[in-house]
């Protein structure tokens, strides 16, 4: 039985629909993230996990026990917000002490953990700074032995880097990660940064108006997005309307140009219309040895992004990216050139319209 | 959540009761001159006196000359101190602020006790009684303005038109002064309803006024007083109004008043 | 270190343009305030000094603390301070709770907003409603003739100033200056309590705290130096008062205001010396306030700095 399990919950405030029919099964130490568009629903999920909203329908259950309607102070349950939240009043220490000092927890007691908690976060010596005398950074990492120090057995943290510039997102994200597998602390974290919930997730659930659109490992839901939203949220994609042309050999037509799949058309047949999607990473060159999978087009654009170059063909009317790994000593093509792409068939993803997935 | 919504509201109406008893006493209290019926005869007792209109004009002609030169003497210091000389603007302010703390019978005893007599005599002069004044009108002129320069970055702003060759006239009435219209007009009319009521400084100054003139009436008459009073909420009422469709963004500290 | 080798090439260009000559390191700008401090100097600093000195000045000019000592001779002096002080402690403790309460009920106490935008409108013009029209209104509410008056006597058959109570007592008094006192803790705690962000009560709760632990640990200490301050204000605010209490006439009641007051009429004692050091006194005792306020702020809110 899993450690946390969301069942059927629904949540609407007045007209508006924030959260409906979420059903999510967290295994204990596991970390589950949700990513999503703002606005999709994400934190009231996790303000009712934490008990501050109360679900209109469903039940949360955290270790067997049902809590949907147990008041906050009474849920075994850490919570990180975004804007840190941290008491303004009171120095790093007696921020961390809080809860065990609401609990009555000996002077002794407090102190120790304090001090562990300080060790963990790699903030020693910092137990008498108030929290203006500290960076974002820093206050978010208070923030996070804050809620550690009560030995929550579920801890959620609501965007907590949004607030931190790029560099410090990236190592602070990487120190969540290890103090959750070190603790093996069962963990629901909200972003709506999609490169952060792929790294440092378990499995993520993409969630779009209220409701969850897949759930998944960060490579499956990558590589192989189940729905045309997924697929354009996460990364950057080439989606195109086609048509089937043979559902048994998986051809398929857009553009008066054919590209072959390897996925299933079997429930399709000639002439449907069918949403295909292509990472620009699978998209390369065609080459003289490999002549299957071609599409022709003309070079629209070149952009510079570093590490890799990515280059805008036009195939008719449309658009495609394709990503190429930088490399100094190779030649690339000149605006305007005609050029011959290719990709695998297992490249070529097949998408269900947004309309099935909800059925 | 439901026994704490139950006491908000009943401190809510004890609140409103307070506020509203004395104001509804007020006018019932007016309507009585005559006996045994409601009428407006208080009103009309209050209205057909010449004096009035005479105090009235006089406690309008200081606000005028209190708001002219407050203006004149805090929004260029304002701008000043925002622009070239950040380092002082805890002085001003502590200045600016000193008003709240300082009795405003003390002040005037000070005034008159330094300028009463040779060699500076200024007490036969209104100078005393405006400047005592613009002094009671220092905090709120000072925090509006304040505050509707630190809402535009006029540094910057000062800046970029003089690179661009506006002169200082252009900059004041081009610039500037647009853009802390409505934090001015704010202070402009929170000093307008003081100083309008203002009984102390022109009473012991002995200069007519609306103020002193109601105590008159008060040690005089019954009933035209508190009619009196009435006129006197409406006006601090009036300017209160206009002061929030004013500044929405600028209420709260802008509409303390302190001076009694 | 490369950095240090020519500092002044950068520092000239950056806010003065041309017309400065590089002799001159006189920061001239501040002869931009000097009309304001001359203001300042001549007509708040001077007389407030003036007072201070002539408090300590014989009629001929010399040196004494007679002035001093003579406020501690009449009883009348120390009844006026007494008096005053009663009522500004009176005002700005109750005015202060009272208005603390109410801003609480309308901000965080779910009432609808109209309830609160119609209180700040309200306080707005209540906290600049006083003075003379003021006496006029509770005259009419609680004086002899008053409409609460006369409905508790219709009522209860109780007539309250047979039975000892009169505007002009200290209690008299303080009900009619509660009218502008706790309308302005209003406006000065609303903003503060909206300032109070939902994520430290949440934090609290979610540590285990209860609505008791969050207004104990996090709100009350959070909001203490804007609660002493106003208070303060409150009391200084009672303090100085002067026209409300004249207009029920005036020497009913003994404030130290309507003592001073009297001075500069000059119809009482006529002793110039003696009115100064009346006048210092209260000057003190705001001073004083003031010095208690800071420190106790200073202690509230270690964590500001
Ligand atoms: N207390 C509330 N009252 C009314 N509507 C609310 C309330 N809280 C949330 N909503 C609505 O519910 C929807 C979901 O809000 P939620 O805060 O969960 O979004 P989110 O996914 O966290 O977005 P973001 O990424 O911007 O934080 C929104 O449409 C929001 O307006
Ligand atoms: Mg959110």
């Amino acid at each position: 039985m899993a450690f946390l399990e969301i069942n059927n919950v629904s949540k609407t405030f007045g007209k508006t629909t924030a959260v409906k029919d979420f059903n999510l099964k967290v295994e204990k130490g596991e970390l589950v993230s949700f990513l999503g568009p703002s606005g999709c629903g994400k934190t009231t999920t996790l303000r009712m996990v934490a008990g501050f909203e109360v679900p209109s329908s469903g039940e949360i259950i955290i270790d067997g026990k049902d809590v949907t309607y147990e008041p906050p102070n009474r849920r075994p349950v850490g919570m990180v917000f975004q804007s840190y939240a941290l008491f303004p009043n009171m120095n790093v220490a007696a921020n961390i002490g809080f809860g065990l000092k609401i609990a009555k927890r000996s002077r002794e007691e407090i102190n120790q953990r304090v001090n562990e908690m300080l060790e963990l976060i790699h903030m020693p010596g910092y137990g008498n700074r108030y929290p203006h005398q500290l960076s974002g950074g820093q206050q978010q990492r208070v923030a996070l032995a804050r809620a550690l120090a009560m030995h929550p057995e579920v801890l959620l943290l609501d965007e907590p880097l949004s607030a931190l510039d790029a560099k410090i997102r990236v190592s602070l994200r990487g120190e969540i990660r290890s103090i959750q597998r070190e603790l093996g602390i069962t963990t629901v974290y909200v972003t709506h940064d999609q490169e952060e919930a792929l790294s440092i997730s378990d499995r993520v659930v993409v969630m779009n108006n209220a409701q969850i659109e897949q759930i998944g490992p960060p490579f499956e839901i990558y590589n192989f997005p189940q729905t045309e939203f997924v697929a354009q949220f996460v990364g950057t994609l080439n989606a195109v309307n086609a048509e089937v042309v043979d559902p048994k050999a998986k051809i398929l037509k857009f553009e008066g140009q054919q590209l072959q799949t390897a996925f299933s058309l079997d429930k399709l047949h000639s002439g449907d219309k069918v949403m295909i999607a292509i990472r620009p990473e699978r998209l390369s060159f065609a080459s003289q040895e490999k002549k299957a999978n071609i599409l022709k087009g003309k070079v629209q654009n070149i952009t510079f992004l570093g590490a890799v170059v990515r280059i805008q063909i036009g195939i008719d009317s449309l658009n495609f990216y394709m990503d190429t790994f930088n490399n100094p000593y190779l030649a690339l093509p000149k605006i305007g050139e005609d050029v011959e792409i290719t990709c695998s068939a297992e490249a070529v993803l097949a998408l269900k319209e947004r309309k099935e997935s909800q059925g | 959540m439901k026994k704490v919504n139950i006491f908000a509201w009943f401190i809510f109406i004890l609140g409103i009761f307070y506020f509203f008893l004395p104001l509804f006493a007020t006018l019932e209290f007016s309507l009585r001159m005559k006996k045994g019926v409601y009428s407006f005869e208080a009103f009309r007792v209050a209205f057909e006196d010449p004096k009035f209109y005479q105090n009235f004009g006089y406690s309008f002609l200081w606000a005028v000359l209190t708001i002219i030169f407050s203006l004149l003497l805090v929004v260029p210091t304002a701008y000043w101190v925002h622009w070239k000389l950040q380092k002082i603007r805890p002085l001003v302010e502590f200045i600016t602020l000193m008003p709240f703390v300082t009795p405003a019978v003390v002040l005037v005893f000070g005034l008159i006790r330094l300028y009463g007599k040779p060699p500076l005599n200024l007490t036969p002069t209104p100078i005393p009684l405006i400047a005592g004044y613009i002094i009671l009108s220092f905090p709120y002129m000072y925090r509006s303005v304040d505050s509707g320069l630190r809402a535009i970055d006029i540094r910057t702003l000062t800046e970029a038109a003089l690179s661009m060759g506006a002169g200082w006239g252009t900059i004041i009435s081009q610039v500037i002064f647009p853009n802390i219209r409505v934090a001015i007009l704010s202070g402009v009319f929170l000093t307008f309803a003081i100083v309008m009521g203002e009984f102390t400084f022109a009473s012991l100054l002995s200069w007519p006024a609306f103020g002193p003139y109601m105590e008159e009436i008060g040690s005089m008459r019954a009933y035209t007083p508190q009619a009196l009073s009435l006129v006197s909420f409406g006006l601090t009422w009036f300017s209160m109004m206009i002061m929030q469709s004013l500044g929405r963004g600028a209420k709260g500290e802008e509409q303390i008043a302190v001076a009694h | 270190m490369v950095m240090d080798a020519k500092p002044d090439s950068h520092r000239t260009t950056g806010g003065a343009p041309s017309a400065r000559p590089p002799k001159s390191r006189i920061n001239w700008s501040w002869l931009g305030v000097v009309p304001f401090f001359a203001f300042a100097i001549m007509f708040l600093i001077l007389p407030s000094l003036s007072i201070f000195v002539r408090s300590f000045e014989g009629p001929e000019g010399q040196f004494t603390l007679d002035n001093i000592f003579a406020i501690f001779h009449g009883r009348d002096f120390i009844n006026a301070y007494r008096t005053s002080l009663t009522i500004s402690l009176i005002t700005a403790v109750s005015g202060g709770i009272f208005g603390f309460l109410l801003a609480y009920s309308v901000i965080l106490g779910g009432l609808p907003s109209v309830a609160r935008s119609f209180l700040l409108t309200f306080s707005g013009v209540a906290s600049n409603f006083a003075g003379v029209p003021l006496a006029f209104a509770f005259v009419a509410t609680i004086g002899n003739a008053g409409l609460v008056t006369r409905i508790i006597e219709n009522i209860l058959n109780v007539d309250i100033h047979a039975r000892g109570f009169t505007i002009y007592s200290i209690w008299g008094l303080s009900i009619v200056y509660m009218y502008f006192q706790f309308p302005l803790m209003v406006l000065i705690m609303a903003p503060a309590l909206d300032g109070l962000r939902r994520e430290w009560r949440e934090a609290c709760e979610n540590l285990g705290g209860t609505e008791l632990h969050y207004w104990r640990y996090v709100a009350l200490p959070i909001l203490m130096p804007t609660l002493l301050g106003t208070m303060i204000l409150l009391f200084g605010n009672a303090f100085g008062a002067y026209a409300t209490a004249y207009a029920f006439s005036g020497s009913f009641i003994n404030l130290i205001t309507i003592v001073i007051g009297a001075q500069i009429q000059g119809d009482v004692l006529y002793n110039p010396g003696l009115g100064n050091a009346l006048a210092l006194g209260m000057i003190v005792i705001m001073s004083l306030s003031m010095v208690g306020y800071l420190t106790l702020q200073r202690r509230a809110a270690r964590w500001l700095r």
